[in-house]
């Protein structure tokens, strides 16, 4: 036995361990603050200080204290940095590959403190990231000149080819042109004045013909009935004429009624096109307050991109049936009676300094394996240092990997001070003071994200600088704001949220809008119909000789029709016919006195 | 290290069980291949130091090993990650899983799983090839390489004063000369 066993390694062994152990008590801590500012300065790619480390063995608890974690970004700055957190670990779990934490506090947590000394940077990663989140900010803010009052030129708009008077005006002009055309030429074949002097001429001269027998009536009766067919002729011409006239004043008085409209229509497409109604105010709700609203929605983006690689490693790890090959290799775990997370913090408690006051966050069974316990992740954040401000939220992944998140707040009189709502080129605005109340629910599942967030600031006082006439009057409408109310809608892919901001601002803006552009829009309205007015003036006035030349022809053709349908429904047959009735009337008298003469004279005489 | 080497190569040329040698290396190769401080490597050195291997070699053995061990952690991770996801498997090591031992040696770990059973698996050969080739160079090589200028050379330096030193009989290293 003693060939093959040497008992003093038995005394090597416990030795050994003896010496592993009092290794592990007295630098146990240093190797922790080494380990711990190692991934932690992987993790965020600049400087970590950790002023202290310390392990109580029986509940293991460890302890970081004066954490500082530079700030990439702005190196004189902290990302974050807390006093003290201290972590109750359970140590057989741990063995077993798990970390279960019963509690997390952490204290004095806070954000952007100020460095003692600038802390070193190692990496620069996410810059394009960053680099589009401001360059969507910025574009919000680039908005801000675009939609300055810009009012067309008078004259440019009028000399415009495509206004509906010019072209209702050239249309009326060409009308008259062509209807003056076909009139002249039916003017041409019309019976003029000698004409028609001849034709009573002829008319007196049949009147005035000697009668003395019927074949004198039947030769007159044949010269009047082939005058007769002249007229005709003639009455037929004029009967055309007179139609044209007709045709010819319809045409024209249809374009002269779209000349006479076509101004208002023509206002109609200038307001249309320039938008002169549609000065929306709820743009700059959108401009001032959706930076705000992007600015938090991106941070809740940027936050469920960070935690959603852990949670899908959690849907392999959940699996053992899916093959990934790391060179440091990783836990399978398995079924087993009561399953617990490979991660989990049972209670957690952050207490945080901000600017407004100390925030209170507490969280309960914070993992990324809920179905094992069945457990939703709990967040509420409170305070009561400024107001009240108090959040409930909770998440939880199912192991087919889909994320459904929810929760409430809610703000009552807390104030706000010296935040910047905008800055750029033609305005800076910021909130100087204000009182804050809302309320708001959001969830987000899997990458739809839904919120809705109603916030009423009173008591507000803003200040700013504006440089041009629109963001003048923006700044002096929010500077006369006592109080506003906000209405924001986040819903959508959370990657690409649609949002909906209603304001109170909007009708104040309005207001404002009408009543500061109301005086300009007057005075441009007024100069571009006066403009128009005036083509139409000279375009009527162009055919009003036209037309009256129309009325001269239109009343000759009256006459003329007249005189022709007198000459034709002449009687001067029917007094010949007298005539010479009352001629032989006569000369029978004559004679039949001759005879009665002679007869009385022979009896008397 | 130089301490080391002179102990190895002593072992090597003494007449110390050429089988001790061979064990330790194979033992060393186990625990090379995994982290050091796992639960399976705790229970190897117990038993490398109860039982009469060389302690010399053993270390070299280990040092060696987890530098390979490095290079081949792509495999050993493949070898764990294939037989903890293997569906066939997953019935055996879940009832192996429900035993405290079987996690708190990570053999749930597919780096300490692979590490282990391929040291498991290789050792054995490891153990023949590393006798075989001590042999061989007890018969052949020393001999062979001892003829060199370079070895003569070595013989002034520190290096072989320390190997005299642990040899303690110059006569042997004499007569082997």
């Amino acid at each position: 036995m003693a060939r093959f066993i040497r008992w003093q390694g038995m005394v090597a062994f416990l030795v050994l361990s003896a010496l592993v152990v009092v290794f592990g008590y007295f630098f146990a801590e240093s190797l922790v603050k080494k380990a711990l500012v190692s991934s932690a300065e992987s993790a965020f790619g600049a400087e970590v200080n950790i002023a202290e480390v310390k392990l109580v063995y029986s509940p293991l608890q460890i302890s970081v204290l004066g954490l500082q974690v530079t700030d990439k970004e702005v190196p004189t700055q902290n990302l974050f940095s807390f006093e003290r957190a201290t972590a109750g670990i359970d140590v057989w779990q741990y063995l077993f590959g798990k970390i279960i934490i019963d509690e997390l506090e952490v204290s004095q947590l806070a954000f952007s403190s100020v460095r003692a000394q600038a802390g070193r940077v190692y990496a620069d990663e996410q810059a394009s990231d960053e680099g589009a989140q401001a360059s969507l900010a910025e574009q919000a803010k680039d908005l801000l000149p675009e939609v300055d009052i810009k009012l067309p030129d008078v004259k440019t708009l009028l000399n415009d080819s495509n206004l509906l008077t010019v072209k209702a005006s050239k249309q009326l002009q060409h009308s008259y042109k062509a209807e003056q055309v076909k009139l002249k030429a039916l003017k041409a074949q019309l019976p003029n004045k000698a004409k028609m002097k001849s034709y009573q001429d002829k008319v007196k001269a049949l009147g005035k013909m000697k009668v003395n027998s019927l074949a004198d009536i039947e030769k007159i009766k044949t010269a009047f009935e082939q005058i007769k067919v002249e007229f005709k002729a003639d009455q037929a011409l004029v009967k055309k004429a007179k139609q044209q006239v007709l045709a010819s004043k319809d045409l024209l008085a249809k374009h002269v009624t779209q000349l006479k409209n076509a101004p208002s229509k023509d206002w109609q497409q200038i307001e249309k096109t320039y938008q002169l109604e549609s000065i929306d105010a709820e743009d700059f709700a959108h401009i001032l307050f959706g930076e705000q609203a992007r600015d938090h929605v991106q941070k809740a983006q940027w936050a469920y991109e960070k935690i959603s690689p852990f949670l899908d490693n959690s849907q392999t790890e959940a699996t053992a049936n899916e093959v990934k090959t790391h060179t440091s290799g990783r836990f399978i775990f398995f079924k087993e009676e009561s399953p617990l997370p490979s991660v989990l913090i049972k209670k957690a408690l952050f207490s945080i300094q901000l600017a407004q006051g100390e925030v209170i966050v507490s969280g309960s069974e914070l993992t990324h394996q809920h179905w094992l316990r069945g457990k939703n992740s709990l967040i509420n954040i409170n305070s009561t240092a400024n107001g009240e401000l108090s959040l409930t939220s909770h998440f939880k992944l199912s192991q087919s990997g889909a994320f459904n998140a929810g929760g409430a707040w809610f703000v009552n009189d807390r104030w706000l001070s010296n935040t910047q709502l905008t800055k750029s080129k033609t305005l800076t605005l910021s909130l100087d003071k204000a009182q804050l109340s809302g309320k708001g629910t959001f969830s987000l599942s899997n990458n739809d994200i839904s919120a809705a967030n109603h916030l009423s600031l009173k008591q507000a006082s803003f200040q700013g600088q504006a440089n041009s006439k629109i963001t003048q009057l923006l700044l002096a409408t929010m500077k006369s704001l006592d109080s506003l109310t906000i209405d924001i809608g986040v819903n959508g892919e959370l990657k690409k949220p649609k949002f909906t901001i209603a304001s109170s601002l909007s009708n104040a803006l309005t207001g404002a809008f009408k009543q500061q552009l109301a005086g300009k829009l007057t005075d441009f309205k007024d100069k571009v119909n006066k403009g128009l007015n005036e083509k139409l003036a000279n375009a009527l006035k162009l055919g009003d000789s036209q037309t009256a030349e129309l009325l001269d022809l239109e009343a000759l053709l009256t006459d003329t029709d007249k005189a022709l349908a007198d000459l034709k429904n002449s009687d001067i047959v029917k007094q010949q016919q007298k005539n010479l009735e009352d001629k032989l009337k006569n000369k029978a008298k004559d004679k039949l006195k001759d005879k009665l003469k002679n007869k009385f004279g022979d009896l008397f005489g | 290290m130089l301490t080391l080497l002179a102990k190895l190569f002593h072992a090597l040329n003494s007449d110390s069980s050429i089988r001790q040698i061979a064990l330790a290396i194979a033992l060393g190769f186990v625990v090379g291949l995994s982290p050091i401080l796992t639960l399976h490597n705790i229970v190897i050195i117990f038993f490398v130091l109860l039982i009469r291997v060389h302690l010399g070699s053993f270390i070299l053995a280990v040092g060696l090993f987890s530098g390979m061990s490095y290079i081949l952690s792509p495999v050993i991770v493949l070898v764990g990650e294939s037989l903890l996801t293997h569906p066939a498997l997953t019935d055996f090591f879940t009832s192996l899983y429900q035993l405290s031992l079987f996690k708190l040696a990570h053999w749930h770990h597919t780096y300490i799983l692979g590490a282990f059973v391929l040291g498991l698996v290789l050792c054995v050969p490891v153990y023949f090839i590393s006798k075989v080739l001590i042999e061989k160079y007890r018969l052949h090589i020393m001999t062979f390489f001892e003829k060199f200028r370079i070895v003569q050379t070595l013989k002034a330096s520190k290096f072989y004063r320390l190997y005299s030193s642990f040899s303690g009989d110059t006569s042997l290293i004499k007569g082997a000369l």
